[in-house]
């Protein structure tokens, strides 16, 4: 009998899964995360959960109804510059777009350092070569494809690079894509093992840098994101597994395998990108849709604004410094976390971060490494219990903590408990500043939102990132140290379509805008169907990217379904107005707006399921008082209450400060903050 | 500003962080709003952040030319409209003279005061590439211009916004005088609209942390910057370093360089860089007014300090170094002295004559010349919608010069943008105007041999597929002079623009104004950057690569860089590599 879902969010330290079962009820499983071969880790957590449930693994895979999965590796790949031996066969005469990437230095480096290294394109400038063609900017084709060139860029690249994937990226493809197939057939037969991926399949949208760096980033993720969900198909079914099998992908959709081994770039931010999801899904039990979703793990510091219930997009994204235009969830990162490294810079001062001592050598107090991190700070000042840490599975050690915050102590002319509030505070200016920017860019006052926590550090820091901000309001929900494999739980299945579609509102051509969004759902209907999924069910939700005529940037507009009449456009360039006054302070209703690029959502729910609850008690928490520790609180030391989060029940209130200890995370209640749990045991803070 | 508040380190560097990111979000909100092509998608565009005597707090994205030297500008500002500045209030000037302090006419510079609790602490100068400033010629580079004001619209520090409310007259009379005036309007409410934002991020700064610890935090930033900064000065050894650069003429003058030289007195914690040797300022339109003069060469010298400074610099930065450019210089030009080519020509060389000093000083930091700007202004018609348009763009420029330890970034446009200008996609050109992209790659033997070697030439050409029209090469440089190299490097080679016409190439040099015909293919040959010590100290393995990538040809490994590479495989040989060395 199929009965359960699962979700496997597999992260840079820990494999999480979660597992709903026939009752309804989460049940929460961690195992380390096997680097070499991830699938190790992913089955080992699988082991974990059969063993919960008394079954052998054959017998509990055999029950899965769903299985979602998120993954790093695709992230990794990039960030270790482990991918494929990649080519790139392109317009003759342009074979440097993806290295000289419009000129624009690391985007992390400032103006004033030159002493950095030549930048090194995914695709090496031999390994990328230029073929006879041309298409115009208008589709028409100017100089025929030299089929005779293709083949011999692609046998010798196969013969002399042994390369593993190929991109196909002509100019204006994203008009006419007669080209890029041709050649991409062509490539498919002379090297049948080489895994061929085009532009106008990736991203049709103009503007060539974008587009075929994007296009490089998947042809080298794609073989060994390939490798690796052909091989875990394979161990799962072996396994016994019967069940549906779902990648989470960039976009805050999920999809099938084989759609993913096709389009690997969007495979990037599986895991993070699931984390908006699950805000969504907490705030429609708790009636709030203004959220801002925050995680911190042990390197990052992951943001997200909902407004309205409205998980916001991008395709403005650099991934680890390579241009990543598709469509993704808009996830602003900084690079603070638990295994985030204190140290003093150039004109003495304090910083945190962005480097990492991550899970290996990790923070001082795991006994391997030196430098002092947030997690070194945070055990110093009593608010993460040394004899409790996950749950008591991890011996760390309080003096090489105390050790490696010592000499920074010194510098500061503080103690140790000074310099570890110091890079308390730090560490949370660090994201209050990153939340400010990201809700100033998108025109919201973030007083106005309720805060979700999640990550393994998100609620020791939540309270007091919160209190800097002015946010009234904290959540933390009692997964939120699986909070990305909780959102994998609330996420819609399919796919985002696009096409550029160039012209003036005012004067477009409403028959070939109406057939362009027609053609896209019938690609839709046809996709799904071939997943055996029925076409009524999807919900198509089209919108299209405006500006002002002459702007070179553009804001996405809601577009209404159905055929579209004079109406509804106009209607669409008054939403634009309203957005692009929202974002950048000021409209301009003199100047005509055009259109630019047409874009489709298609998606059906998950499942449904629901949030299971816990018993209700009094306001008095007093049963669940665990003992009292001595805990630092604005430069003073206090005698904190802690408490034991398996015994807090609903309706249970404890003012700040205090602490709560779960076995994945633990809970700090600020001064300012009062914490009640809620029925389906989230901890509220509210300001007091 | 005062100084008995008690603060601590930590919130100095949250203070400081805040200021610095408010000053990224301005540029971003700028790029997402603008329609001219300068400021909207090459980032020629300059933000940041002064006290209200004109100290300079936050600079972090910007050119150098157009903001480093704002604190000229806002001291006089404060002077001329002494009991006359409120909230709401926002300024416009794009005059080197007359108290503008700026750089050429193109450039115009938003500035608002920002009050709180009725107290003028801070302004905001948000400066950008505009697509027209009337005059003869548009675009601003007109070269054999009489004076000044041939070069365009010449307007003083005069309030556009009074109170929160647009002087619509005044606003109406200045777009009146350029062409474009409907897209110069769209870029007015981007910059403006970016001071507006810097405006609102400041005031809630400091109600969170209180007027007093927020000046007290600049002041303690200041502090600590210019120890450091007198630190790193102190490291270089005494003593004077000279340099010199030349641009290829002046566009009145023709093919007569013009020349910038440096002379850099290193002494205990200070430096004095003098620049009173420079050549006399010009008929033509290569003249320097002082601020621009100064945030150059002040840019200059910041890249010789220890690049984990490179986020903080402010006015601390400033203190230790003096600038001398004396009045009547093509540093220092006097009204009404034309300025239309300076942030390319002198600026550039101001640049170049600094790094090429700097280097000598420190030589395990030597930096290398970058390729010239490479740049001209088109003027025509698109057949496609009968409408006139301004092409210009940072496309074909060269690549970034070498450094100790490193080859030079490629494709980064101009040592004085320090690579701030972005480039376009053939896609957008060609439909925004009626020009076919033929070819854009980098070449190989096109930059500076070295140990390290400058970053790669671009060779690049389209076809005109519209109206005849003109075409003004000021904004380029390098035909005839050279970007030195350091410790041995080769200096960044010549570049070439043409004019292809019924297959024959018609050269054009730069700083000149000429007819461009339907169908004429303009084709720009663009040298990279110079390189850094001697080529024959290059690691072979590096050259091998390089050979393999065609950014150098066989014949160069082997001559220049005395390496046997096998042209198949592109193994080094070893044995042949020693031999070649030794015979030297």
């Amino acid at each position: 009998m199929q009965n359960k879902r699962v979700c496997i969010d597999v992260g840079g330290t820990f494999t999480d899964c979660l597992v709903m079962d026939e009752s309804g009820l989460l049940q929460k499983f961690k195992a380390s995360t096997t680097p070499r071969d991830p699938s190790i880790g992913l089955m080992d957590a699988m082991k974990k959960a059969a063993r919960f449930y008394k079954l052998d693994v054959k017998e509990f895979l055999g029950q899965i109804e769903i299985l979602v999965h998120g993954t790093t590796l695709a992230t990794n790949i990039l960030l270790t510059g482990r991918g494929a031996k990649a080519g790139m066969i392109t317009t003759k005469g342009f074979r440097d777009s993806i290295e000289i990437r419009r000129g624009i230095k690391p985007i992390d480096v400032s103006l004033y350092n030159v002493f950095i290294p030549p930048s090194e394109p995914l695709i090496p400038r031999w390994r990328r070569i230029g073929v006879e063609e041309r298409t115009r900017y208008n589709g028409d084709i100017q100089t025929p494809l030299n089929e005779q060139e293709v083949r011999d860029a692609i046998t010798s690249l196969k013969q002399k690079e042994n390369i593993e994937s190929v991109a196909i990226c002509f100019l204006h493809s994203y008009i006419n894509p007669a080209h890029e197939r041709r050649a991409a057939d062509i490539c498919r037969e002379v090297a049948p093992d080489v895994f061929v991926s085009t532009s106008h399949e990736t991203l049709p949208v103009w503007r060539e840098f974008e587009r075929f760096n994007t296009t490089a980033v998947g042809v080298y993720v794609g073989p060994a994101v390939a490798r690796y969900l052909t091989n875990l198909e394979e161990v799962l079914k072996q396994s016994g597994f019967r069940g549906t099998f779902l990648m989470m992908l960039a976009n805050g959709l999920v999809q099938n395998i084989a759609e993913c081994i096709r389009h690997p770039v969007f495979l990037l931010h599986s895991g993070p990108a699931a984390a908006p999801s699950g805000a969504v899904y907490l705030g429609k039990h708790l009636n709030e849709e203004n959220l801002l979703s925050v995680d911190m793990g042990g390197t990052s510091f992951d943001i997200c604004l909902v407004d309205k219930g409205e998980i916001p997009t991008t395709t403005e994204h650099w991934e680890n410094d390579q241009r990543v235009a598709i469509k993704m969830v808009d996830i602003a990162s900084i690079g603070a976390g638990g295994g985030s490294i204190a140290n003093i810079d150039a004109l003495g001062l304090l910083r945190v971060g962005p480097a990492s001592a991550g899970a290996d050598p990790g923070p001082a107090c795991y006994g391997r490494g030196t430098d002092a991190t947030v997690t070194d700070a945070n055990l110093i000042l009593g608010y993460v219990p040394a004899d409790y840490f996950l749950g008591g599975e991890m011996q760390i050690d309080v003096k090489a903590s105390h050790k490696a915050v010592a000499p920074l102590a010194k510098h500061l002319g503080t103690d140790e408990k000074g310099a570890a509030e110091s890079i308390f505070r730090t560490v949370n200016a660090n994201m209050a500043n990153k939340i400010t920017e990201v809700s100033t860019k998108r025109g919201y006052d973030v007083r106005n939102t309720v805060m979700i926590a999640g990550g393994g550090g998100g609620a020791i820091h939540a309270g007091f990132i919160a209190d800097m901000l002015g946010i009234k309001k904290v959540v933390v929900p009692p997964v939120a140290a699986l909070y990305s494999a909780f959102g994998m739980f609330a996420m819609d299945i399919g796919q985002d379509y696009a096409r550029s579609f160039v012209g003036r509102v005012t004067n477009i051509d409403l028959d070939a805008l109406n057939r362009v969004y027609e053609e896209m759902e019938a690609e839709a209907a046809k996709s799904f169907r071939v997943h055996g999924i029925d076409p009524e069910s999807i919900t198509l939700k089209r919108t299209a990217d405006m500006r002002y005529v002459g702007q070179y940037h553009e804001v996405e507009a809601d577009m209404p379904n159905g055929k579209l009449g004079r109406e509804a456009i106009d209607a669409a360039a008054d939403f634009f107005a309203k957005k692009h006054e929202e974002h950048n302070t000021f409209a301009m209703p003199w100047k005509a707006v055009e259109i630019l690029t047409l874009r489709l959502k298609a998606s059906t729910p998950n499942a449904s399921f629901t949030l299971p609850e816990v018993k209700q008690a009094g306001a008095d928490a007093s049963a669940a008082l665990k003992r009292r520790r001595v805990c630092r609180f604005g430069g003073a030391d206090v005698d904190t209450p802690v408490y034991d989060g398996e015994k807090m029940l609903a309706d249970n209130v404890i003012s700040g400060p205090a602490i709560i200890e779960e076995t994945t995370t633990t809970v700090v209640v600020p001064d300012a903050y009062v914490c009640s749990v809620d029925k389906y045991k989230n901890y509220v803070l509210t300001r007091n | 500003m005062m100084s008995n508040v008690n603060i601590d380190p930590t919130t100095v560097a949250t203070v400081w962080h805040s200021m610095q990111t408010i000053c990224k979000e301005m540029r971003h909100i700028v790029k997402r709003t603008a329609q001219n092509y300068l400021i909207g998608e090459l980032q020629d565009l300059s933000v940041g952040i002064w006290g209200a005597d004109g100290s300079t707090i936050a600079v972090p994205v910007g050119l150098a030319n157009q903001h480093l030297g704002t604190t000229f500008a806002v001291k006089e500002l404060v002077k001329m409209f002494e009991g006359n500045i409120h909230p709401g209030d926002v300024f416009l000037t794009n005059d080197p003279y007359h108290g503008g302090h700026n750089t050429h006419l193109p450039d115009w510079g938003y500035i608002r005061p920002i009050f709180y609790k009725d107290e003028l602490l801070f302004f905001t100068l948000c400066r950008g590439h505009q697509m027209d400033t009337g005059g003869s010629f548009p675009g601003g580079y007109f070269p054999n211009a009489y004076d000044i004001h041939a070069e365009g619209l010449i307007i003083p520090p005069i309030k556009v916004f009074e109170r929160g409310k647009e002087r619509k007259d005044l606003v109406n009379l200045i777009l009146c005088n350029v062409r474009f005036p409907d897209g110069v309007r769209v870029d007015l409410h981007a910059m403006i609209g970016s001071t507006t934002m810097c405006e609102k991020r400041m005031l809630a700064l400091l109600d969170m942390y209180g007027r007093d610890v927020v000046l007290a935090s600049i002041e303690e930033m200041i502090r600590r910057t210019e120890l450091a900064v007198r630190e790193e000065i102190r490291k270089m050894p005494d003593g004077i370093y000279t340099g010199a650069s030349a641009t290829d003429d002046d566009g009145t003058t023709l093919d007569e360089p013009v020349w910038v030289r440096a002379r850099i007195i290193v002494k205990g914690d200070e430096m004095t860089i003098d620049l009173s040797e420079s050549d006399a300022q010009r008929k033509g339109f290569i003249n320097c007014t002082e601020s621009v003069t100064y945030g150059i060469a002040v840019a200059a010298a910041i890249l010789y300090f220890d690049p984990a400074l490179a986020d903080y610099h402010n006015q601390g930065t400033m203190t230790p170094i003096k600038v001398i450019s004396p009045l009547g210089s093509v540093v220092n030009c006097e009204y009404p002295a034309t300025v239309g080519a300076s942030p390319v020509n002198v600026g550039c060389q101001i640049m170049e004559a600094v790094v090429e000093a700097l280097a000598k000083a420190l030589p395990h930091r030597a930096i290398a010349c970058w390729g010239k700007h490479r740049g001209d202004y088109l003027f025509a018609v698109d057949p496609r919608t009968g409408e006139r348009y301004v092409r210009t763009c940072f496309d074909y420029d060269g690549s970034a010069g070498a450094v100790a330890g490193y080859d030079g970034y490629q494709a980064v446009s101009t040592l004085t943008a320090l690579g701030a200008a972005h480039r376009d996609n053939v896609e957008e050109m060609e439909l925004r105007v009626p020009w076919r992209a033929l070819q854009w790659e980098f070449v190989p033997d096109l930059s500076g041999n070295g140990r390290w070697r400058g970053g790669p030439g671009i060779h690049w050409e389209a076809l005109n597929e519209g109206s005849d029209g003109q075409m003004a090469t000021g904004s380029s440089d390098g035909d005839v002079v050279q970007g030195v190299g350091a410790l041995g490097g080769e200096p960044t080679p010549l570049s070439r623009t043409y004019l292809r016409r019924n297959g024959e190439d018609i050269r054009v040099k730069p700083h000149r104004l000429v007819p461009v015909k339907e169908r004429d293919i303009l084709v720009k040959h663009s040298a990279g950057g110079g390189g850094v010590g001697k080529p024959e100290e290059r690691d072979p393995q590096m050259v091998a690569d390089d050979l393999r990538k065609e950014f150098i040809t066989a014949e160069t490994a082997r001559n220049v860089y005395k390496v046997a590479v096998d042209p198949v495989t592109f193994e080094v040989d070893e044995k042949g590599t020693k031999a070649l060395r030794a015979d030297k």
